[in-house]
């Protein structure tokens, strides 16, 4: 194969590149995948108030701003070494159940279900949404918008605005919750169970009803044996919130569980020459490459690794649905990178239970929401899990709580390397000597990584909106042969 | 431009009357050139309030969405106007677009483009099937953007120059829409 040189100026394209390089046989050599880096969010935030963190990082993702409102505001409980109420912890993690149920609805039937619903080779114009819609019913589409609607409003009611929360500071919540309130949120939460059955019900029909969507979640083109990491509870059940992140290797055994401030203990970052963003990986273990296995420290942060991290769901519904996936998929842990669209489901009927279970709870209603700082602002870490992976916030204060540094390791990050793993696999197993490359081909390379709904530097919303992503692929002599981007 | 004014999220809401008219400045306010859209409106904004111009029938608002969450915040509006950074690739920053949703691509009829979303247009042909209330009208302000990459609460010098003009540009298409739809009423 000829050397292959990505000029750094190029790296940054205001899109995701998929690169793939063929060899003399027209086989796959070798793939890249780039992603470009919004820059200088540490800088920007140096010299701030820590308590201004959680308005400003939920404005670094256009999708998850609520993440990073809730990892902010931890990090701010630790920096000044608060406690916040019982009542307080429970009111964001509810509007943060709002939110989780908001965003893997809209994953599953706007950018995951299409695939399945439609097939991987169905027509491009009819492998969105709305052909999903279509196909299953305009009844459905309701249901969606409703499911939207319902999660937007316990974020609402409980963070202060319809979009980017502003009521989680350090010690706390701003916001408490009126009985009115409360039944508004219990009856949506109702409706929000029965929901997310209907769609694990729906994934059972499309999808395990179907032996070919079967065998391509089961088939080794999506599967890579990596270790798994994910935020559990004291009972090391998943948990979106609050708990120590459980380190699993590739046969399930558990290598031990940090707290936030353990966290550099555990994971370090390898840089890459062909890209600015860092590949984490576990430190432990070490960086072996671009490699599966008990001996390389790669590491996936996904719904799936946190269903492979813990012992299983907090709530009852989701544990019978946990315990299904299990039993079908062969045993604990899976690895087959498509099961990560039935994860997120579990996951999804999760965070309607837990919504319940919050809304019900006596003290959701308490008017002991915040406890005032004392203590001489440091450093902190705050973890939570976003809906794409673990996020780790983590800051440094001088004594009147000004930041002098911040580092953040986000979900997409996290996933770097076995995304890579996963499209190289994805490429080299569907592209060889004579391979015609179509469409529908790439589509498949693309859904290696689209299960991992990676994040783009979203943040950035300039006209027309999205991110691109182009599929290059190139010749022996890097000459390109095929380029897919777009559709129009 | 006060840069802390940039971080507030706020709408406007008309008394008296069912807002018809949304004006929407769009990007993300603490990243550059992105948050060109914001200024404008909150520049228009001002004008509506300053210049005694204000109308019920007008609501402004800024938002960082895009797709099916842009879409629901549509719905019950008559009309539209859009205004957001645009990097084009050609154009010279600052430059001014006046354009409609079919100027645009449509970037996610697949999947290659949105990585968490669907594009606006896919968005609003969902929301219309489902029969929600969506502007019959969306007419787009676009400002070319210089630098988008870079977290900055400050815009570029050409970028900040175009301000002004890039506010008379949205006054005419809304003194365009709010002819029309004065017609309308009459009718």
């Amino acid at each position: 194969m000829t050397r292959i040189t990505i000029d750094p100026i190029t790296r940054l394209e205001g899109h995701g590149k998929i690169e793939i390089f063929l060899d003399e046989e027209g086989d796959v050599e070798n793939t890249y995948f780039q992603i470009p880096e919004l820059r200088g969010f540490e800088r920007f935030c140096v010299g701030r108030p820590v308590e201004e963190m959680p308005l400003l990082t939920n404005r670094i993702c256009g999708v998850c701003p609520e993440a990073h409102h809730m990892a902010a505001a931890k990090a701010g409980d630790a920096v000044y070494g608060v406690d916040p109420p019982s009542a307080a912890k429970k009111l964001r993690e509810l509007l943060y159940m709002g939110f989780f149920f908001t965003d893997h609805t809209t994953h599953f039937y706007a950018l995951g279900g299409p695939d399945f619903v439609m097939g991987p080779d169905a027509p491009v114009a009819e492998r969105n949404i709305l052909g999903v819609i279509h196909k299953v019913g305009l009844e459905i589409a309701g249901q969606v918008l409703q499911a939207r609607k319902y999660g937007h409003t316990v974020v609402e009611m409980l963070g202060g605005r319809k979009v980017h929360p502003c009521t989680s500071i350090p010690g706390g919540v701003t916001k408490g919750l009126t009985e009115e309130e409360r039944e508004k949120i219990e009856g949506m939460g109702e409706w929000a169970v029965g929901f997310a059955q209907f769609s694990l019900d729906l994934f059972g029909d499309i999808v395990l009803g179907n032996q070919e969507y079967v065998d391509l979640i089961l088939g080794d083109i999506y599967s890579d044996r990596t270790h798994y990491i994910g935020l559990v509870d004291e009972n090391n059940k998943v948990n979106f919130y609050d708990g120590k992140v459980s380190v699993v290797d590739p046969d399930g055994k558990r290598l031990g569980k940090y707290a936030p401030d353990e966290y550099t203990d555990w994971i370090a970052e390898h840089v890459e020459p062909w890209t600015y963003l860092k590949f984490p990986y576990l430190k432990k273990v070490g960086w072996k490459g671009f490699v599966d296995g008990n001996d390389s420290g790669v590491y996936m942060a996904t719904p799936l690794s946190r269903l492979n991290a813990a012992d299983g769901m907090a709530t009852p519904l989701a544990q019978a649905a946990y315990e299904k996936f299990y039993e079908t998929l062969g045993g604990k842990p899976v690895h087959q990178r498509l099961a990560i669209h039935w994860a997120r489901l579990i996951e999804l009927l999760y965070s309607a239970e837990r919504w319940m279970e919050l809304v019900t709870d006596p003290e959701i209603t308490s008017p002991n929401i915040h406890t005032v700082p004392t203590k001489v602002p440091t450093e902190g870490v705050g973890i939570v899990e976003a809906p794409r992976g673990t996020l780790t916030h983590h800051y440094w204060t001088d004594e009147r709580g000004i930041l002098t540094k911040v580092n953040l390791v986000v979900g997409t990050t996290n996933n770097y390397a076995p995304i890579t793993m996963s499209i190289k696999k994805a490429a080299s197993s569907l592209i060889n000597k004579g391979t015609v490359v179509t469409e529908p081909i790439l589509n498949m390379v693309e859904m290696a990584f689209r299960a991992y709904d990676p994040c783009f530097g979203c943040a950035t919303h300039s006209l027309p909106g999205q991110m691109p992503l182009e599929v290059t692929i190139r010749d022996v002599d890097g000459e390109i042969v095929n380029v897919l981007r777009q559709f129009c | 431009m006060s840069s802390g004014s940039s971080v507030k999220e706020e709408t406007i809401p008309a008394a008296g009357q069912q807002p018809k008219i949304l004006i929407v400045g769009l990007g993300n306010p603490i990243l550059g050139d992105d948050g060109i859209g914001w200024h404008v409106a909150e520049a228009v904004k001002k004008v509506l309030l300053v210049g005694g111009a204000e109308n019920p029938a007008v609501e402004v608002a800024c938002y960082s969405l895009g797709g099916l969450s842009l879409m629901e915040r549509l719905i019950g509006f008559d009309q539209a106007i859009l205004i957001d950074a645009v990097q084009t690739g050609s154009g010279k920053p600052g430059s001014l677009y006046d354009l409609t949703l079919n100027d645009l691509p449509d970037l996610s009829t697949g999947h290659l483009t949105a990585a968490h979303d669907t594009s606006l247009q896919t968005a609003l042909k969902l929301g219309r099937e489902m029969g929600a209330s969506l502007p019959s009208e969306i007419i787009i302000v676009g400002i070319e953007a210089e630098k988008v990459y870079d977290f900055s609460e400050t815009l570029s010098p050409e970028i900040t120059a175009s301000l002004p003009e890039a506010v008379n540009l949205v006054l005419k298409q809304l003194n365009k829409l709010l002819r029309r739809s004065s017609q309308s009423l009459t009718v």
